[in-house]
């Protein structure tokens, strides 16, 4: 297991290069939004129940990934919809909470749209490639591209099929990161937490 | 369905669609292990959408993992200060 002097220099995954600035944006981010909760006055972090502490958590995860993510984006080639959906979406979360703290920091410097432009949904489907052209096949396919739609952060805005294959391919690729982002910190994070405590770590060993 | 319309930006090539449902097949961990046979459309779509729920419940779990860690550390997160100082080097 890595040690935390590994946590923001190493970058394993494919496409490493491009992918460890994004890596180290979402560990500052996240880092930022996590400090911002803890230290928020209002409701501190050690009053809030386990459930809300770990949609907090997940919360900060999700906009840190979403205000690092970069502005022209790699697969899509043009602008990624996910990093937008999701800071709407922590926005509405967090606005009916009393600590936005957290969310704001890190997205005033993120994203300045409020408003999502609602076009006329075009209807580019993606007809059964690989199938022979008969109904069943497009059914199907159809029935998959909806369900892709609800897990994609901003999937059910209008887009044809083509960007939300980009759109898809764009969100795995910084989803990968996120998760291994959150690996190494909470390697680290557990590290140190044993490193203060020496019969904790001598139990470790 | 939608034989008739074009969309404002002109019509998007089959050729555009297979592309892109290649590329996608190369992210998904299966594409390693069984190389890259084409697999048909829907069983491409339906494994990504299993890829990225299992990737969400990865991130559910680290998250849930993480705050644990953090209630039992005090405010100060000395394991956050220790990697801030690794990023300002």
């Amino acid at each position: 297991m890595r040690g935390p002097n590994n946590a923001a220099s190493s970058s394993t995954s494919k496409g490493g290069g491009a992918m460890a600035a994004f890596k180290q944006d979402l560990l500052r981010n996240l880092l930022l939004g996590l400090r911002a909760r803890t230290a928020e006055a209002a409701c501190p972090f050690d009053a809030m129940s386990l459930q809300e502490r770990k949609r907090a958590v997940k919360c900060s995860a999700d906009v840190a990934m979403a205000a690092a993510a970069p502005r022209r984006a790699s697969a899509t080639g043009g602008r990624a919809r996910w990093p937008k959906a999701i800071l709407a979406a922590a926005a509405a979360a967090s606005s009916s909470s009393h600590s936005p703290s957290g969310t704001c920091k890190v997205r005033k410097s993120a994203c300045k749209c409020k408003r999502v432009a609602r076009r006329r949904v075009d209807a580019k489907r993606i007809r059964g490639y690989a199938a022979a052209s008969c109904d069943v096949a497009r059914r199907l396919v159809r029935r998959r591209t909806m369900a892709l739609r609800k897990v994609i952060p901003g999937g059910n805005a209008a887009m044809d099929d083509a960007a939300l294959l980009r759109e898809t391919m764009d969100y795995v690729v910084h989803l990968r990161a996120q998760v291994d982002v959150l690996r190494r910190i909470s390697a680290a994070v557990q590290i140190s937490t044993s490193l203060r405590d020496p019969s904790q770590s001598m139990a470790q060993l | 369905m939608s034989s008739g319309r074009s969309s404002s930006r002109g019509n998007i090539s089959e050729d555009e669609i297979n592309e892109l449902i290649s590329k996608l097949q190369a992210l998904l961990p299966s594409s390693r292990r069984r190389g890259s046979g084409q697999a048909s459309t829907t069983k491409l779509l339906k494994e990504t959408c299993s890829y990225i729920k299992s990737l969400h419940r990865e991130v559910d779990d680290l998250s849930d993992r993480l705050s644990d860690l953090m209630s039992t550390m005090d405010h100060n997160s000395p394991g956050a200060e220790i990697i801030r100082s690794i990023l300002r080097s």
